[in-house]
């Protein structure tokens, strides 16, 4: 079931440029009767046989990679200086506890609140002023167990809690991928490719070469948005809101999308019964924007996951969001599929 | 004694200052294998006799706070969400899109809400804890039936060990000193001692040193030696203002302190060969010694403090040898050189 996978899927450890084991655990969970190639950035590209040859060629995308950080050097007495890869929500940083793929777990810190000024006291501090401590003594030390470059990812436990809320890190894209996934392991009606896409956290760079290798007609992307709806937000600020359903937005920072098919989806979500929202405001981006401007231009859709608190260690979605999201997708593949 | 696993035990159970039950009781457990005379009083301090009692010589409180930092429920919005207000000092900056559980009638986990980055308007600022929110993904009604104002709050995170022993728990302050006073305890196990050793692991230190005051009166020692935690350099810190990590025993010394006291201390870890650090304080230490060293006609006091990395965050590390080496001047103390065995 897709939340099973979804847990499998967050646990895994992807930052931008480091997507192997995400990748790796994908092509396991594949059926046999796709068929899927790795492009040279990693782009995971599944193409899937379905009942007949549709009208249109249509991609579905979420990207693999996840937020997270990279160590760039290594102080004389062994902290490990590091930067943020993807943007990382920076008051998210310390106090936690970060893990290696190798198992060596550090900590983010600072010196104590008693010892700061007021001024530190309500700022958070600038990630190059961080270090990650592991522990070691000296530089020597923590070189036996991290090399430059090497990622350290969130230790965040996934748990369901609440009325069907999901909390995780690496929820934004896993729930993309969890979707794909699923859709992957059903007879379809339809051909169908599906891209798992790299590095969109660094500027959605994978998408770009796939939407060129697939050249499909139409893209669905596959997402998680920004949703603001807990307290202190009111109107417009909430952007968009859990238990509403699927996400379809009208412009990001990446994308105007194509109001046919922005219409088309809210057109089959009433048709279907399924909950759909958009967003009040122009914010964020996605793959659409790398996809929608390739091979002459596609005309793309995102449908996303309401997602609280993304890009920290801590994302929260709704269950029944993640499920409307996959219906619409699929209802919108199937369409696409057949439009003349 | 396993020092490292009853560490790790402590810090696993909640304890926010005030409704220290769980705490008290796994820390009272472990005192038992010391002394039978032992108990948790109303306020949920833990209180003990080690070893004989001998009214001609004077009397040793060791004590330590059990108590951690985090939060109290105030109020259940229309949204479900949870407002809270701090119980100890939270370092505000750590509070974002932290994992918690809410002590109620049940065990409800949550998320302390977050604006992300792409919508945030003023990016540097953090919250202020009277603006936190807690998403328990609960509806008011629903929620309410779980939990209640007035509930504790502990943010979650995992003891782990890092490289060379050494440990990241929340609430290292000041289980660590807790463990210390336990291990010298081992240590004193059939030794004789020098004073009659009484124990405590006092509540609401974090709050103002309120057990400390109840504790100081109804001991009334002659001397205190109080374990608490104190801050290990970091590379962003002021070096002269801060302990090192690994490098042993605090022994404060500061006007508030019994300077009989710290020289003593000083000369024992010398000759012991016991790795030791000054800890220099200009008035009162900030800890439970100041209570206790005026309570009634006053006593004598010193702090030992275990440096540790991160204070009043999820993610206190501390060294294992630290703790090992203040028990070691604990029992130093308290040991009778010379003398026979305390039958």
């Amino acid at each position: 079931m897709m939340p099973d996978m979804m847990k499998e899927l967050c646990a895994l450890c992807g930052t931008s440029g480091d997507e192997r084991e995400v990748c790796d655990y994908i092509i396991t969970k594949l059926p046999k009767n796709c068929e899927y190639k790795v492009d040279p950035l990693g782009n995971l590209i599944v193409n899937k046989k379905g009942a007949r040859t549709p009208v249109n060629k249509v991609m579905l995308a979420a990207h693999q990679d996840e937020v997270g950080f990279i160590v760039t050097y290594i102080t004389d007495d062994g902290f490990l200086k590091f930067a943020p890869v993807g943007g990382i929500n920076p008051e998210t940083i310390i106090g936690r506890q970060l893990r290696f793929k190798n198992g060596t777990i550090g900590v983010i810190g600072t010196k104590a609140i008693h010892q700061q000024s007021e001024s530190e006291r309500g700022k958070a501090p600038k990630p190059e002023s961080l270090y990650i401590d592991i522990g070691a003594v000296s530089k020597k030390e923590a070189e036996q167990k991290v090399r430059l470059g090497d990622c350290a990812y969130f230790v965040s436990e996934y748990f369901e809690f609440g009325n069907g809320m999901i909390k995780g890190k690496a929820l934004d894209d896993r729930a993309g991928c969890a979707i794909m996934l699923d859709m992957l392991q059903k007879d379809l009606p339809y051909d169908i490719t599906c891209v798992f896409t790299v590095q969109e956290e660094i500027g959605t760079r994978g998408a770009r070469t796939a939407a060129y290798t697939v050249s499909p007609d139409y893209a669905i992307v596959l997402e998680t948005t920004t949703a603001c709806d807990f307290s202190g937000n009111e109107g417009e600020k909430r952007v968009c809101e859990l238990s509403k359903g699927c996400v379809v937005s009208y412009m990001d920072k990446g994308t105007i999308y194509s109001r046919e098919l922005y219409n088309l989806a809210f057109d089959t979500a009433k048709e279907q019964n399924i909950p759909c929202q958009t967003k009040t405001v122009v914010a964020g981006g996605n793959d659409s924007g790398a996809i929608h401007t390739a091979v002459g231009g596609i005309q793309t859709i995102a449908l996303s996951v309401p997602c609280r608190y993304l890009h920290s260690p801590a994302c929260v979605i709704k269950k029944d969001d993640l499920i409307a999201t996959q219906r619409l997708a699929y209802e919108m593949y199937v369409k696409l599929c057949e439009k003349e | 004694m396993d020092i490292k696993k009853a560490l790790v035990d402590l810090c696993s159970a909640d304890g926010v200052s005030g409704d220290e039950i769980a705490a008290s009781q796994v820390a009272l457990s472990m005192l038992k294998e010391y002394t039978d005379d032992c108990e948790i009083d109303r306020f949920y301090n833990v209180t003990g006799h080690f070893g004989q009692r001998d009214d001609s010589r004077p009397t040793l409180l060791l004590d330590a706070h059990i108590d951690r930092i985090g939060f109290i429920v105030t109020y259940i919005d229309d949204d479900g969400f949870v407002k809270v207000a701090q119980c100890g000092g939270v370092d505000r900056r750590i509070t974002a899109a932290q994992t918690v559980t809410i002590h109620g009638k049940e065990k409800i986990k949550g998320v302390v809400s977050v604006l992300p980055p792409h919508v945030k308007s003023d990016k540097e600022s953090v919250a202020k804890i009277d603006e936190l929110v807690i998403d328990t993904g609960f509806s008011k009604e629903e929620l309410s039936e779980k939990i209640a104002l007035g509930d504790r709050i502990t943010i979650d995170c995992e003891p782990c060990e890092l490289l060379n022993g050494r440990v990241c728990a929340s609430a290292a302050d000041d289980r660590s000193g807790v463990v210390s006073i336990l291990y010298a305890l081992e240590l004193l196990k059939d030794k004789k001692l020098r004073y009659n050793i009484d124990v405590s692991f006092t509540v609401q230190e974090e709050t103002g040193e309120r057990g400390a005051k109840m504790i100081g009166y109804r001991a009334a020692p002659d001397m205190v030696l109080e374990m608490d935690v104190s801050f290990a350099a970091t590379p962003d810190s002021e070096k002269h203002k801060c302990g090192v990590l690994s490098k042993g025993v605090m022994i404060g010394i500061a006007p508030s302190l019994s300077r009989r006291m710290s020289d003593e201390l000083i000369s024992l870890a010398e000759e012991n060969k016991i790795p030791y650090q000054i800890e220099v304080m200009a008035d009162e230490t900030g800890t439970n010694a100041d209570a206790i060293g005026v309570s009634k006609g006053g006593a004598q006091a010193c702090t030992l403090s275990i440096p540790l990395r991160y204070m009043h965050t999820p993610v206190e590390v501390v060294d294992i040898e630290d703790i090992k080496s203040t028990a070691a001047l604990i029992a130093a103390f308290a040991e009778e050189k010379g003398g026979e065995q305390d039958a």
